[in-house]
């Protein structure tokens, strides 16, 4: 039988906080993490709630020894690099040798909160400045780069942006690499910051909430934004075994999928949704019945909660698994979604548990199912599927499988 | 070892006429003001007109060199999509940023926002191919496109479902572009006109530019221009261990310097990085031939695309044009290409193709 690909480390920064026991408070105690931004300079901070990771950029760079003020690190990179080090910490460097390893790393906008307060000055008159330290940070490749050499690594190193399903790439392509054998080991996952381009494109498209969004919920009415970082390592299960590392869990199927519908919204019937959960489950050689939670995309946009709502209706029928969407609590963390919720599906597997989704309150006129309101736990959960759909139609869908 | 796989169509919208030309890179384009712009081909053949009204020019150039590597190829629908690009639309990044600050955050059009994302074109891609496949977007800097080419390969390998890879790269310069990366230093500070810019190699810095190029990359070897054996990606190699990179890679493929008939090298005249080249064609005799094509594209993280399109127009002209020739001359038969780029940011790949 082939070897399986397992999990083996993890680490998770959100607006929930940065350990799994703090995380673990707010996702089994219903308490969210969404705010008025205070430290994104926006001018609708005082209107829209997000969830802001709750540290400044000082606050960051005091945290991970760096210089504080204008040192050439945008907030994603930060995020990127707390995320990281928490993944680290119960990892022995020398299994991240040169070439052994990969990192793939994904994120939609770059280093554009840093960018966007200093563009005047980019294309203005003075050639000297502070700002020139952040000149090469627009790219999706910065916080890749900054993240593999503040920690001394020299990994195989790849930067994906398929908008909100980013990371979930990410972690496929990881054990693609691992699978043809090109690594042994590889970091998995995405970061991003919230940036005034990002809020001020999902305010353009009006499909924001002021209030906290309701994902699944006849009234709901758009979604939350959010920032934070989330890393897998990922391996084979045999080199876990031999040197004895936790197995936390298996990544038993995924499937990356394209909608061909339209630029920004999902097949109204939910076809492409329901492609990628099919193919991903066929991946797995799991039947439906057996997927004992589902993490949905659930951004509580009118479009994507009614075609992924019907998809899962459609394939596991009028009793599907208990599921919810965490976004109420992080808010829509973009690149970093497929990564975070990827890693809150396996807590719950492993603890028996199914998160509430916040905020809802009244079922949907087209869908018969409904989300899972008050936490369950005691659960006995085999196998988790962790849904991330983005704009250019790129569907992703990842299963994972208890140790 | 990897299966081989083959490119079946290249198709490249560039700053010379590379797109549907009438001779190989026939009448030269050159520019005095230390940046290309692409030479834009009529879009309606690919593209429907009304959507092509609201569309930025990148995404024209993507999605138009998308359709066309695929008419060449003969493939109406592609089995996946993967592209890369350094910067993505920056005419839409710009356009929203710059409203952003200007209208104080009110009343902005969501359309730059949109294709401003990196994934737009092959979103798009796969919309009018009605690609349900695989969709992936690289944006790895000046790997962009190399690591694309990687995911391809890999793709053929595993999924016995996938035989037509549509495999592409985009990036495009802007005037805001031009100023900002001039700041760090990118461009010559003295401007030559961008065909002599090679000539210039004793000077720091380099032009600017832009293009597209997209392949069919396919697991059947029929009517293919050539295969690719290898892509190999690295990041800071010095100049030592370029020549490490390049003699183990002959020694995977069973080759000897002299296999190979013509070096593609990404040599941009800027004195920073020529003696990394001029390190890494060492080792090859004199007769090879060494050509350059960056003083006809301009430097963009994705500049290797015109390399790779140039490469396969080399297999089937059989011929090297006394333009993009820098040493070395084109009397015998072209079987094995070498493509060694390296980009600013500290990247380099080495590519070998093979007729």
């Amino acid at each position: 039988m082939a070897d399986r690909i397992v999990v083996t480390s993890f680490g998770v920064f959100s607006a929930l906080g940065l350990e799994k026991e703090v995380q673990m408070e707010a996702l089994t105690g219903s308490r969210s993490g969404l705010q008025h931004p205070r430290y994104l300079n926006t001018v609708h901070a005082p209107e829209f709630l997000m969830g802001e990771v709750p540290m400044s950029d000082s606050d960051l760079a005091d945290f991970l020894g760096l210089p504080v003020g204008e040192n050439g690190y945008t907030r994603t990179t930060l995020l990127a690099l707390v995320a990281m080090r928490e993944l680290l910490k119960d990892v022995d460097k020398s299994l991240l040798a040169d070439h052994q390893f990969a990192f793939i790393n994904a994120n939609t906008v770059g280093g554009m909160c840093s960018v966007e307060n200093m563009y005047m000055d980019f294309i203005g008159e003075e050639s000297e400045g502070p700002f020139t330290k952040y000149i090469d940070t627009l790219d999706c490749a910065e916080s890749t780069q900054n993240v593999a050499s503040y920690f001394g690594l020299k990994p195989w190193m790849a930067t994906l942006s398929t908008a909100c399903s980013s990371s979930a790439n990410a972690i496929i392509l990881g054990e693609r690499l691992i699978r043809q054998g090109i690594v042994q080991r590889a970091i998995c996952g995405g970061c991003d910051a919230m940036s005034r381009f990002t809020v001020n494109g999902f305010l353009s498209l009006k499909n924001v909430d002021k209030e906290p969004c309701k994902p699944f919920d006849q009234n709901r009415s758009g979604l939350n934004l959010g920032e934070g970082a989330g890393y897998l390592m990922l391996e084979r299960e045999s080199d876990a075994i031999a040197r004895g590392a936790k197995i936390i869990a298996v990544l038993s199927g995924y499937c990356n999928s394209n909608d061909a519908y339209h630029p920004t919204a999902p097949s109204p019937d939910g076809a492409g949704a329901y492609r990628t959960m099919n193919k991903a489950l066929r991946k797995a050689g799991l039947e439906p019945a057996q997927i004992g939670y589902i993490n949905a995309h659930g951004t509580a946009t009118i479009n994507n909660d009614a075609a992924e709502g019907l998809a899962i209706q459609r394939l596991f029928g009028a009793n599907p698994p208990l599921f919810s969407s965490t976004k109420p609590y992080t808010g829509h963390t973009l690149a970093a979604a497929g990564a975070i919720e990827a890693i809150f599906s396996i807590w719950g597997m492993n603890d028996g548990l199914a998160y509430p989704n916040l905020n809802f309150r009244i079922p949907m006129e087209e869908l018969e199912i409904t989300p899972v309101q008050t936490l369950q736990s005691g659960l006995e959960i085999k196998h988790v599927l962790s849904n991330s759909f983005g704009f250019g139609g790129n569907n992703v869908s990842l299963i994972f499988s208890k140790a | 070892m990897m299966k081989p796989v083959y490119i079946s169509s290249a198709c490249a919208i560039t700053p010379q006429f590379s797109f549907n030309p009438a001779e190989f890179l026939q009448p030269l384009v050159s520019s005095s003001d230390g940046k290309l712009f692409a030479a834009e081909p009529d879009y309606r053949q690919y593209i429907n007109p009304v959507a092509i009204r609201r569309m930025s020019r990148l995404m024209k150039m993507g999605i138009s060199s998308g359709m066309r590597a695929l008419e060449l190829a003969g493939i109406k629908q592609p089995d996946a999509i993967i592209t890369g690009t350094g910067l993505g639309s920056m005419t839409d990044m710009e356009h929203f940023l710059k409203d952003m600050i200007r209208l104080n955050e009110e009343t902005l059009n969501p359309t730059y926002f949109i294709q401003s994302t990196y994934n737009s074109v092959n979103g798009w891609l796969a919309m009018q191919t009605k690609c349900t496949g695989y969709n992936q977007t690289f944006v790895n800097r000046g790997l962009s496109l190399e690591l694309s080419l990687l995911d391809a390969q890999l793709l053929l390998q595993e999924d016995e479902d996938v035989h037509n890879v549509l495999v592409g790269a985009f990036d495009e310069m802007t005037p805001d572009y031009f100023i900002v990366k001039g700041k760090v230093d990118y461009w010559k500070k003295s401007i030559p006109a961008s065909k002599d810019v090679l000539k210039y190699s004793d000077t720091p810095g380099t032009i600017g530019g832009e293009g597209t190029a997209f392949f069919v990359v396919s697991d059947k070897p029929e009517n293919f221009v050539c295969t690719i054996a290898e892509v190999q990606v690295d990041l800071q190699p010095d100049k030592e261990l370029i020549k490490t990179m390049i003699r183990e890679l002959l020694q995977r493929h069973s080759m000897e310097p002299t296999d190979i008939d013509v070096l593609v090298t990404g040599m941009n005249g800027d004195s920073q990085w020529q003696p990394f080249y001029d390190e890494a064609v060492s080792d090859f005799p004199d007769s090879t031939a060494v050509a350059g094509f960056k003083h006809l594209t301009g430097e963009y993280p994705t500049a290797a695309g015109f390399a790779f399109w140039l490469a396969t127009q080399l297999f089937s002209h059989q011929e090297i044009p006394q333009d993009v020739l820098i040493k070395g001359t084109s009397t015998k038969s072209i079987r094995n290409i070498l493509i060694i780029n390296h980009y600013i940011l500290n990247t380099v790949s080495l590519s070998l193709l093979r007729k």
